[in-house]
Order: C-alpha cells, then sequence, then structure tokens
C-alpha cells in the first residue's frame, strides 16, 4: 500500500440533473489504516465552478491553492468568473505541465455555464486526461463501489430534490464498504441560481 | 559451454546490447492459479434464496466462452457457487456433491444448510496451505423454511448473510445491495429523518429485479462480466433456473 | 463338538469347516458372565439401567463405571469386560465430536452406533489397508441410548460381532434372559418415562443377586429436555422407595 492515491483514502462523485448538477466528497483523511480527520473537505469552489479532488491530501491541498490562485489571474485578466469549460481545460493543462512528475490526484469538476445554463461535469486521470461524461463522474479510493452504485441508482434528467437523494444514497453506500473513505460527507446541489450544501457527520 | 555448467543448473546468458556475457541460474515458476472472472450474487427472502451468476469465462481480455455456468444444483436444496479460479471452483463443487452423496449413505437423511456451510468451511480449511482460489456462496433453505446465503473467503471463514456479492464485480455490487436489500442509509420517509427505514423481506419478484439490475450494472462498468445471468432459485417446491442475456462487448 | 472346536477357534479370523467364527461367537458368551444392563425407549426418552456388582464393602461403589455419556444426548450402558468398552466409548465420543465439528449438529443416534460396530471387527490381521486395532473381539455389548431430531429416542444394542439392532427395550449381561422375557410382557408403546425407570428397577431387583439398593443400582435417562444426565445416588434412592410402595400396594398375585 505504497500507491500515493490511496495512502490517504478519500472519495468524490458528481452528477448531472435536469438544469442541475450535484457534487459530493466524504470527509475522511487519513494514513493508511489510522484515521486521522474527519473534516477534510475535497470539494472546493472557484466562483460558481466546483471541484473534487481526491487523492493524496498533500496535492489535493496544493492544487486547491494552485486552482486558487489561478481562477484568481483569470478573474482579473478576463473580468469575469471562469465558466466549468474552461476550469476543466485549465485543470487538464495544470496536470499535464507534471506529466512524468504527476499530483496523484483524481480531480473532477461540476458546474452550470453562467451563459448557457447548460449543467457540465466531467473527470480526469491524474496527468490531465479529461473524461466528459453525461451522467455522472466517480473518483477516489471507492471509486468501484461509487460505479457500482451509480450505474444501478442513476437516471438522467432528474430535479435537484431526487438528484440530492441519489448522490447522498450512492456516496454513502459505496464509502460504507470502503474503509479509507466515510467519516461523514458533503453535498452540493447547484442549480442556476443557487447553491444547496449538506453535511453528513457520523 | 562446459558439461558442469548444465550440472550446476546455470545457463549462459549474452546481454543483447552488449558482448558481457553473465552466466547465472534460469529460473522457471509453475503459477498454478489464474483469474477466471465472473461475478457471483446470493440474496435470501423470506421463504426463498436466489443465487446469480453471469455466464462469461475469461483468461485475462480473452473470453473462453459466453456460457459457461458457475452455479449449481449440488441436491438437497442447495445451491452453491465458487467464483474465482474455476478449476478450483468446480473441484471444490465436485468434491461437495460427492461428499453429499456419502452423507445420505451414512446418515440417511438430507444435509441441512447449516451443515453444509461448516462442511464446507472444512473443505477450504483443509486446503489451508495450498488454498481454493474462490470466493464461495451457497444458498438454501433453513431447517425453519426460511431463505438462507452463506458465504466464504478462500480458506473457509464464513457467516450467513441476508445477501453477499462476490468475484471480479463484487466491490460494484455489493453497497447496492447494502443499500436495497437492508436499506443501509435508508431512512423512514415518515418520521422526518429521526428514523431508520424499518427492515423488512423483499418479494421474489423485487430480489430478481435487484439481481437483474446488479447485473447490468455490473456488465457495464466491468469487463469480466457479461454475456449471460442465470439466477437460481431455491424455495420449498424446489430449485428452478432462470437465464437472461447481457451484454456481449 | 469339543474336537472340531478345538482345531478352529484359534485364530480369530479362521472359519471353521461348518463356517462359524468361534472367537467371535466365544466373545458374546463373555457378556452372559457381566452384570445386567437395561434399557427402555420410550416416547419421552430413553431410560439405562445397570446392576452394579459392589463386590467388598470396601469397594467405593461410586468408582463403578458402567453407565457413561458419549455426548450431550447420547450415552450408553455397558455388560461384559468393561474395559474393552473403553477404546468403543473413546471412539464413538470422538465420532461424535468429530460429526458436531464437522457437521454443526448432533450426530444421529443410529450413525454413532454404526461408528462404534464399524471399530468391532478390527481384530485379526489388518485387512485392505485398515490397520489392526486388536488381537480379538470386543468382550462387551453395549446399550446405547439417545434423541436425534430425525428418529426421536432410540435405543441399539451393539453386539462384538458387529452387528447391532434397534430395540424398544433389551436387558443384556448375566440376568438379560430372565429379564428380557420380564421386558416383553411389560413394555408397550405409551410407556412413560418415569415407568420406564420404575419398570426397569422393578426388572433389575427380580434378577438380581443383593438386595437392589442406590449403591447397587444405576439409572441414567436421556431426554429431549435434559439430555444424557446420569441419576444421582438419592434420586435412584427415592425411585427405589417408590418401587417398594408401589410393590407393597399391589402386592404380587
Amino acid at each position: 500500500m505504497s500507491d500515493p492515491s490511496s495512502i490517504n483514502g478519500g472519495s468524490a462523485v458528481a452528477m448531472m440533473g435536469k438544469d442541475c448538477v450535484a457534487i459530493a466528497c466524504d470527509l475522511r483523511l487519513g494514513s493508511q489504516s489510522l484515521g486521522l480527520a474527519n473534516n477534510f473537505e475535497k470539494i472546493f469552489n472557484f466562483g460558481h465552478v466546483f471541484l473534487g479532488l481526491a487523492g493524496l491530501a498533500t496535492d489535493v491541498t496544493t492544487l486547491s491553492e494552485i486552482f486558487r490562485m489561478k481562477t484568481n489571474l483569470y478573474k482579473m485578466k478576463e473580468e469575469r468568473l471562469i465558466e466549468p469549460e474552461s476550469f476543466a481545460n485549465l485543470v487538464s493543462s495544470t496536470l499535464y505541465e507534471r506529466r512524468f512528475g504527476p499530483y496523484f490526484v483524481s480531480p473532477i469538476v461540476a458546474g452550470i455555464n453562467s451563459k448557457t445554463d447548460k449543467p457540465f461535469i466531467c473527470g480526469f486521470d491524474l496527468i490531465g486526461c479529461i473524461d466528459y461524461a453525461k451522467d455522472f463522474i466517480v473518483a477516489g479510493t471507492s471509486s468501484d463501489q461509487l460505479f457500482g452504485m451509480c450505474e444501478s441508482l442513476y437516471e438522467p434528467n432528474l430535479e435537484p430534490e431526487d438528484l440530492f437523494e441519489t448522490i447522498s444514497q450512492a456516496l454513502l453506500s459505496a464509502t460504507d464498504r470502503d474503509a479509507l473513505s466515510g467519516w461523514g460527507a458533503v453535498v452540493y446541489i447547484i442549480t442556476k441560481d443557487k447553491v444547496l450544501f449538506l453535511i453528513y457527520f457520523f | 559451454m562446459s558439461a558442469s555448467s548444465f550440472a550446476e543448473g546455470k545457463a549462459t546468458i549474452a546481454s543483447e546490447y552488449s558482448s558481457e556475457v553473465r552466466r547465472e541460474p534460469i529460473e522457471h515458476q509453475f503459477n498454478p492459479y489464474s483469474d477466471n472472472g465472473g461475478t457471483i450474487l446470493g440474496i435470501a427472502g423470506k421463504d426463498f434464496a436466489v443465487l446469480a451468476g453471469d455466464t462469461r469465462h475469461t483468461t485475462g481480455y480473452s473470453i473462453n466462452s459466453r456460457y459457461e455456468p458457475k452455479v449449481f444444483d449440488a441436491g438437497d436444496g442447495f445451491l452453491i457457487s465458487a467464483n474465482g479460479f474455476s478449476a478450483d471452483g468446480n473441484a471444490l463443487v465436485k468434491r461437495f456433491q460427492n461428499q453429499l452423496k456419502w452423507y445420505h449413505f451414512n446418515h440417511g437423511k438430507k444435509m441441512g444448510i447449516r451443515s453444509g456451510a461448516r462442511f464446507i468451511q472444512h473443505l477450504l480449511y483443509g486446503k489451508r496451505f495450498f488454498p481454493y482460489y474462490v470466493h464461495t456462496i451457497i444458498a438454501g433453505l433453513d431447517e425453519e423454511g426460511k431463505g438462507a446465503v452463506f458465504s466464504f473467503d478462500p480458506i473457509g471463514s464464513y457467516e450467513r448473510e441476508q445477501c453477499r456479492a462476490g468475484g471480479s464485480a463484487a466491490s460494484l455490487i455489493m453497497p447496492f445491495l447494502d443499500n436495497q436489500v437492508n436499506f443501509k442509509n435508508q431512512l423512514d420517509p415518515e418520521s422526518n429523518g429521526t428514523k431508520k427505514k424499518e427492515l423488512r423481506y423483499l418479494s421474489l419478484e423485487e430480489v430478481l429485479k435487484l439481481v437483474k439490475d446488479s447485473f447490468s450494472s455490473a456488465t457495464e462498468r466491468h469487463i469480466l462480466v457479461g454475456d449471460g445471468l442465470e439466477i437460481m432459485i431455491v424455495t420449498k417446491e424446489g430449485v428452478r433456473t432462470e437465464y437472461y442475456p447481457l451484454k456481449k462487448d | 463338538m469339543f474336537l472340531t472346536r478345538s482345531e478352529y477357534d484359534r485364530g480369530v479370523s479362521t472359519f471353521s469347516p461348518e463356517g462359524r467364527l468361534f472367537q467371535v461367537e466365544y466373545s458374546s458368551e463373555a457378556i452372559k458372565l457381566g452384570s445386567t444392563a437395561i434399557g427402555i425407549a420410550t416416547s419421552e426418552g430413553v431410560v439405562l439401567g445397570v446392576e452394579k456388582k459392589v463386590t467388598s464393602s470396601l469397594l467405593e461403589s461410586s468408582s463403578i463405571e458402567k453407565i457413561v455419556e458419549i455426548d450431550t444426548h447420547i450415552g450408553c450402558a455397558m455388560s461384559g469386560l468393561t474395559p474393552d468398552a473403553r477404546s468403543m466409548i473413546d471412539h464413538a465420543r470422538v465420532s461424535s465430536l468429530n460429526h458436531n465439528l464437522y457437521y454443526d449438529e448432533k450426530i444421529g443416534v443410529e450413525s454413532l452406533t454404526q461408528s462404534v460396530c464399524d471399530l468391532a471387527l478390527r481384530f485379526g490381521e489388518g485387512a485392505s489397508g485398515e490397520k489392526r486395532l486388536m488381537s480379538r473381539p470386543f468382550g462387551v455389548a453395549l446399550l446405547i441410548a439417545g434423541i436425534d431430531e430425525e428418529n426421536g429416542p432410540q435405543l441399539y444394542h451393539a453386539e462384538p460381532s458387529g452387528t447391532f439392532y434397534r430395540y424398544d427395550a433389551k436387558a443384556i449381561g448375566s440376568g438379560s434372559e430372565g429379564a428380557q422375557s420380564e421386558l416383553q410382557n411389560e413394555y408397550h408403546s405409551s410407556l412413560t418415562l418415569k415407568e420406564a425407570e420404575l419398570l426397569i428397577l422393578k426388572v433389575l431387583k427380580q434378577v438380581m443377586e443383593e438386595k437392589l439398593d442406590s449403591n447397587n443400582a444405576q439409572l441414567a435417562s436421556v431426554t429431549k429436555e435434559h439430555g444424557f444426565r446420569i441419576y444421582k445416588d438419592e434420586e435412584t434412592a427415592k425411585i427405589i422407595e417408590q418401587l417398594a410402595e408401589n410393590e407393597a400396594d399391589e402386592p404380587e398375585s
């Protein structure tokens, strides 16, 4: 278990609904089998774009700061907030810069384009290859479990309330079957004019 | 090369990239195990139990067969499947069926599901140091007529459960089962989020729906699962089999 | 008769020209020298009773063990060369424990009896691969009493020849002839456990030379509720008392 991406544990998932998206993560931070913290959030927002980062904790923190810097520079240069599609490409190119010494993370992005109102989600591998999905994106140590949950629970065009229920059940049940994930969860439901936010404590 | 180097089990190896000639022993290793993929799933109901498995048989990325059953009716209302390395799985099932006959000869009665489970533990633990590379699940009815599922690790640790997935896609299916069979993480809608959803037995129709959903989801996301789904159902009337096609890609 | 036997009763595994195995037949004679043991199976359970021959007033009667536990649901009484029974009992206990280990259930009474009888013919030169265990046949017979899920309370008689039969009521040992015919008269299928206890003591009393008391007789039973249980001397004494009362009430006709 010297695989860097599964030392600290943690998982994240994003789902697309009807005119809405959802993104969720667990709160565990561990060191192999030892649990260290139950408040380690893996979702960060840059304006109306949400980034989930599962993987090596140090890289999660570092990357979140890098993207904070880069999105702020973007905001100053462009005089507007970054849109999800552009942010996805920013993530991709940032990761590929470290092609031969990568950050050990599996990022996911969720948001609604403020111009077009189109919901957007995507995922990446650790060197930035983008996975555009129409349904859901999973990441982290419980990705197998999340795939199983999402593939069977998900249906297209869910309203925000139902999407919330679906993503919560998927994440909670998946992380329950993974020793490296869990210890609480955070769920964000994003519609074009508001963001709902819920924390599960255990 | 001198004759003595044979005797020492050494061979001359010339490197492809230099003229350097090294003399060192060549090691050969026989790997007695392989993985034939596939996944299985057992669920116990009030008065029935099901044991299902996909029918794809693989080695590596090659598909050997699209219909190779791995769930068996062992007799006495036992369903058994040993998923993993299929040669070991088949050997285990055959050995169990053989011993079941001996049990009939020696004791003149049907074997109960608990006895079957305990016996399989000994079959598995008997090979503690050269294990059967399988995840075993049995299903049947207990002495009260209630559905029963027992699952085993490769060396015989076992447990009775309401449901269990085994094999390649077990990690995909198991959390779904927790959620849909044992209602894990579900709350009673009436209670305004203060009470857990109460457990109840699922009907056979509900269970079959979950089994089919589980396997079509696993087929979608796991390359070693697919082709066909064979479900065996045991009730007090006996054992029956149903087959449903799965995606073949 | 003597002449023909003398030729063929030496080797334990040699047939006589008439097709008899004399050593096996003699072993049955050894049992007729043993103390009497009786078993009765009722629908409520099985009762075993034995006569203990206390040969000296200095002998501690509790050290005479003729009824033993095999498992919680099976017990047995013996008659004949009781030391021979030790290896049979050991084998029976191992069989029962192993069955429970391998099958997570109690062994059937018939299966247990069968496994003891399998041992009975392991004398003489060992046949195909089977290890020779003994130089001669057993000189002891067992009354095996037990209860199982399938067949309820059962009583088996296991002989040194390796054959066994199931009985409703059976007597073995020196007083067996008289005792058996008495059981024949008195047994009926609706017998209660209490009645069986009394009947055993009554029959023992008839065939014993000494006066029946809790020192020279022992009772045991196997019931669904309590499993196998050897009665305490005080308990046996009480039943003997009751037997005496019964007999006083209705004197022998």
